[in-house]
């Protein structure tokens, strides 16, 4: 099986989740490969899994005073603040029969190359169940899994800087007012690659493209008009609709 | 009248459920940070609880839920723990 990677674009919110949702259909149909991607959010966004709340889990007067994005993700999880400078997002897209079973087990695959990546820099990582990493007990990423009509998608987030502010700010963390108590609490869970690594971005990038393609047939690809089309239908029907976005 | 719950559930995810009933319930509305696969299922197992009583045991709410669940995979809940914030949402 031959993969397909496409190399670190940006793109707003709705279009990055509906680029996920249209090459699960294009591997399903055949007209998409086996796809492993790279991304930022440009704005900056809020993404909550598929079972939250939008009015519960975001603070909307601040996401629109901020600029910043809210969206609804395919996948199941939490709340997540997508900060363009602080963060490396991946997804993985492929038949779910070339992954374990067990989605504990896939978590632990996927994440793995993640983690190889962070050890190729320096970093200890490691995977903890179901779907975190961690250095020296902190989370430094997070991922989420569907698997629909025979597709598994796996998108996560790797965090590289930390806005700990900002992102209190835009979600609904708690009623109270966002206190240094807060803050401090947050930063004793939570890490980033800077406060582990000298490495830029780029070179965090590139070591994760490195771990992501070890042992795999691959070439470096990008989107057929089929995949952008779809894409584009997505983000404008589905992803930035109010029926989808306010769904539960 | 719409009552609220939630609750941490022992597998690790937080579970709040929005209940609207008199009798019997009329409407269920589940959200949180689990993972449910596949995820269609959270809707069969809302839509299976109208109707029921508004003191349902535990029990019987478990057992509609597994019923609907069948081999779905909860990650970060379980029946019991699902069930168990609807009942204490109707207290």
């Amino acid at each position: 099986m031959k993969w397909r990677v496409v190399g670190l674009e940006t793109h707003d919110a709705y279009f990055n989740m509906a680029l996920d949702e249209a090459i699960s259909e294009g591997v399903r149909a055949g007209s998409s490969p086996p796809t492993i991607r790279f991304y930022n959010w440009e704005p900056n966004a809020v993404s909550i899994g598929y079972f939250q709340s939008m009015r519960d889990e975001v603070n909307l007067p601040m996401c629109r005073e901020l600029g910043v994005d809210r969206i609804r993700r395919w996948t199941g999880g939490g709340a997540v603040y997508h900060d363009f400078e602080g963060e490396i997002t991946y997804s993985v897209i492929a038949p779910v029969g070339i992954f374990p079973k067990n989605i504990i087990e896939s978590y632990r695959l996927i994440c793995g190359w993640l983690v190889s990546g962070l050890v190729s820099l320096g970093i200890e990582a490691e995977f903890m169940p179901v779907n975190d990493i961690l250095v020296k007990n902190k989370k430094i990423s997070g991922s989420a899994q569907t698997r629909r009509g025979g597709i598994l998608l796996q998108h996560g987030t790797l965090l590289y800087g930390l806005d700990l502010k900002t992102m209190f700010s835009v979600l609904n963390v708690s009623r109270q007012k966002i206190t240094d108590k807060m803050i401090k609490s947050a930063e004793e869970r939570v890490t980033c690659v800077q406060l582990h690594s000298d490495a830029g971005k780029r070179e965090v990038y590139e070591a994760l493209i490195c771990a992501f393609t070890e042992g795999k047939d691959y070439e470096v690809g990008t989107w057929n008009e089929g995949e952008l089309a779809r894409a584009r239908e997505l983000a404008e029907g589905k992803y930035r609709s109010d029926e989808w976005m306010y769904l539960r | 009248m719409i009552a609220f719950a939630k609750q941490k559930a022992r597998e690790g995810k937080l579970v709040k459920v929005e209940v609207e009933y008199d009798e019997t319930i009329k409407k269920l509305n589940i959200t949180g940070d689990f993972f449910l696969h596949p995820e269609d299922v959270l809707d069969e197992i809302e839509k299976s609880m109208i109707g029921l009583e508004k003191d349902v045991s535990f029990d019987t709410l478990v057992f509609k839920i597994h019923e609907i669940a069948g081999d779905a995979r909860m990650i970060g809940i379980s029946p019991e723990s699902l069930a168990l914030v609807i009942r204490e949402a109707l207290k």
